[in-house]
């Protein structure tokens, strides 16, 4: 008898516990909004904030981007900021920490919307409408990114990356290359000429993979301008469609054909900036942060007397934007009024009184008409920055998802997968990325 | 000596706290549509399952996982074993070569893969030194290879962990009766005959310890083969796991959580035959 009520109490002990954990496990990150949409009110800059402490997270290359901008706001304001740095991949973790219910007041993030959605940014994010900088950007970058179902979220800082070929003038030159390329046609014509005399056109990094995607975005670009992402987000397109197929197919030729390095299976990142820098080879299909590496290795003047950039796409020069976390900055919906007020306040005096000690602390083009580019920037960031006023939204810019595409042309690279395959892989995972937004017709 | 039930109840909080409700979410979130594109959680069913064994992917991983658990444990083991037997007797070099075989088991796994990727790359340190002895530049890929890298990372895995395979087969060795060894000897038996008749056979237990956690182990591997190659090149290191944290990573956790489950289903179906067929080898004792 004795034996059966202990067994009964310890299943009894057993079960509440089980339940008392299950019952305490909800969704964390799924707070009800309370500032999100409506465009509240903005503080002056110079609001007196003592007390208030900011948290922003970082990742590893943008967690001293706004040194220049937070010294200023301390002083101005009295508020303390602190820079958390996430360690990369730093979308993964800041999305797994969101998702856990863990928000920072103010962090860097790709504004671009398939990322605003991954973060799920009408729930978590606070809306910038009516912000006081908006109308000061330049061109088109008030209405190019960081919105979402028509709410500014990201309130952009730098200028989204471009692609486009960056080149060694001196090789162009020794091989009496005058006038750089108009469109795709001559773009690879340059490339079969400079082949057969003996130098390596193009550049790629197949081990470091993530570079492989430009070569294919860069030949969608017309097709971008003409709706292409709002085809494949309404599934009336798909990546197994002669358009993206044909890109990829086009690669996979060139890179046949030769015109690639011969160790492109190896290559990294480094690797290509060596390359172009030294001469080895003439071209790389890059971005921003490709030049970045080169500042890493050389100087300002070196590199305005030696590398260009020009924007390329199917019919002529129309580059493609593809803005990365180091441009914007987000602030969350923290629930708390007074922190939100004063991550506002700190993003209003970053573009605003604050934004010409940040350009020439960080020595890069100016996005606002009310601030002047430092003279001291390279040539090549500045004519990105011209080819953005033409340029046309990337994959990540204007899908609703983004899927390892870049993975599976590596694969492609490393001849694992067939171009179909490629195609097929990526669709695949489009679709699953679409289905778990509820994106409809997936 | 008879204690009230309740007393289970602080030990069992943290039994189920910590080890009952993850597994048992680990089984729930499969079936839901769980991701970081929006708040609610409901449940889809199997339709989790049915995509992804619709694709590739999973399949292909799984088996590269199970390639991979093999040649480690294979690696893990005879690297272990023969460490044991060669550094068998208690003389002071043997002691100190033991530790120092022993430092990769408490080195940082991604420090281990950093150093190796380095190490290995074409203009690493391992083909400057070919090279010196060649005499000319040497520049073997060795990560490069779609078909052999998977074989280099499970060696560099086994590496790492073959000192604590060492450490017990050791302690294997030690406790076998020296008079069993002894009685060999004069019947004539050589150090191979021995070995392979009497020594090997009473170390099943060590032996089925030691298969066991490097198979089961390197199951759940992720670390050397993230820092090493990401799963590339082409995928062919792709491990379960680096496929599941990169899953994970785009945001379509309930997927992640399922092929944490097959994962987890896939090592269980593997131990328990394993487990069975090494302890049937212990009977003999």
């Amino acid at each position: 008898m004795k034996t059966i009520h202990r067994r009964a109490a310890v299943v009894t002990a057993l079960a509440a516990t089980l339940m008392l954990a299950l019952t305490g496990c909800t969704n964390p990150g799924s707070t009800t909004p309370t500032a999100g949409g409506s465009p509240a009110a903005w503080p002056a800059e110079d609001t007196k904030l003592d007390g208030v402490t900011l948290t922003l997270w970082a990742a590893q290359n943008s967690n001293h981007e706004a040194d220049a901008v937070i010294s200023g706001f301390e002083q101005l304001t009295g508020a303390k900021v602190n820079v958390v740095t996430i360690p990369d991949p730093y979308e993964q973790g800041i999305q797994t920490k969101v998702a856990t219910g863990d928000k920072p007041d103010l962090a860097f993030w790709q504004p671009t919307a398939s990322m605003l959605t991954a973060l799920n940014a009408t729930q978590n994010l606070i809306s910038l409408d009516g912000a006081p900088w908006v109308s000061n950007y330049t061109g088109n970058l008030a209405n190019m990114t960081g919105i979402l179902n028509n709410t500014r979220y990201a309130a952009l800082v730098t200028t989204p990356a471009v692609i486009g070929v960056y080149y060694n003038k001196d090789v162009f030159a020794a091989n009496g290359v005058t006038s750089t390329p108009t469109n795709w046609d001559d773009f690879i014509t340059l490339a079969q000429t400079l082949k057969s005399k003996g130098v390596t056109p193009f550049y790629e990094m197949g081990a470091d993979r993530w570079a492989t995607q430009w070569w294919v975005q860069a030949q969608l670009a017309d097709a971008a301008k003409s709706g292409l992402w709002d085809r494949v987000n309404a599934n009336q397109e798909k990546f197994t469609d002669p358009t993206i197929q044909g890109a990829i197919n086009t690669y996979q030729q060139l890179i046949q054909e030769g015109l690639f390095n011969s160790d492109i299976k190896t290559a990294t990142f480094v690797d290509q900036g060596n390359a172009l820098l030294n001469g080895d080879a003439a071209m790389a299909m890059q971005v921003n942060s490709f030049f970045s590496e080169l500042q890493a290795e050389s100087t300002t003047d070196v590199l305005n007397q030696k590398i260009g950039f020009f924007p390329i796409s199917p019919t002529g020069n129309v580059g493609t934007y593809i803005p990365d976390q180091s441009n914007a900055v987000v602030a969350f919906n923290t629930g708390n009024a007074t922190q939100e007020a004063a991550a506002k306040q700190f993003l209003e005096y970053w573009l605003g009184s604050g934004y010409n000690a940040f350009l020439s602390d960080q020595n890069t083009v100016s996005l606002l008409s009310t601030a002047a580019t430092p003279s001291t920037v390279p040539t090549a960031l500045t004519d990105v920055a011209k080819a953005l006023d033409t340029s046309v939204g990337s994959m990540q810019a204007l899908a609703i998802a983004n899927p390892d595409l870049y993975i599976n042309l590596a694969n492609m690279i490393q001849g694992t997968m067939t171009p179909v395959q490629v195609a097929q892989t990526t669709q695949t995972q489009f679709a699953q990325l679409a289905q778990a937004q509820g994106a409809p017709g997936f | 000596m008879d204690h009230p039930a309740w007393f289970l109840i602080p030990a069992l909080v943290v039994l189920v706290v910590f080890f009952f409700v993850p597994t048992i979410f680990n089984f729930v979130y499969s079936f839901t549509n769980w991701s970081s594109f929006h708040a609610d959680i409901r449940f889809v069913g199997l339709s989790n399952f049915a995509t992804l064994f619709t694709t590739g992917t999973l399949v292909n991983d799984l088996r590269t996982t199970l390639v991979y658990a093999v040649l480690v444990a294979v690696f893990q083991n005879v690297g272990g074993l023969v460490l044991a037997l060669v550094l068998e007797r208690d003389t002071r070099i043997n002691r100190f070569a033991r530790v120092a075989f022993f430092v990769p088991v408490v080195m940082s796994a991604l420090a281990v893969g950093y150093i190796f990727q380095a190490m290995l790359k074409p203009t690493g340190a391992l083909n400057q030194i070919l090279g010196a002895f060649a005499g000319h530049t040497v520049n073997i890929a060795w990560l490069g290879s779609t078909t052999w890298t998977i074989v280099v990372v499970a060696l560099i895995h086994g590496w790492k962990w073959m000192g604590l395979s060492m450490l017990i087969y050791l302690a294997g060795l030690k406790t076998i009766n020296e008079d069993i060894i002894e009685a060999a000897r004069i019947d004539g038996a050589n150090w191979w005959a021995t070995f392979r008749s009497i020594r090997f056979p009473l170390l099943a237990p060590a032996v089925t310890f030691n298969v066991a956690t490097s198979l089961l182990g390197s199951m759940n591997g992720f670390d050397i083969v993230q820092a090493t190659t990401s799963g590339g090149p082409g995928g062919t290191t792709e491990l379960l796991n680096i496929f599941i944290f990169r899953t994970f990573g785009q945001g379509l956790f309930a997927q992640a959580t399922t092929m944490s489950l097959t994962l987890f289903l896939m090592v269980g179906i593997l131990a328990f035959p394993v487990i069975y067929l090494l302890r049937r080898r212990e009977r003999v004792l």
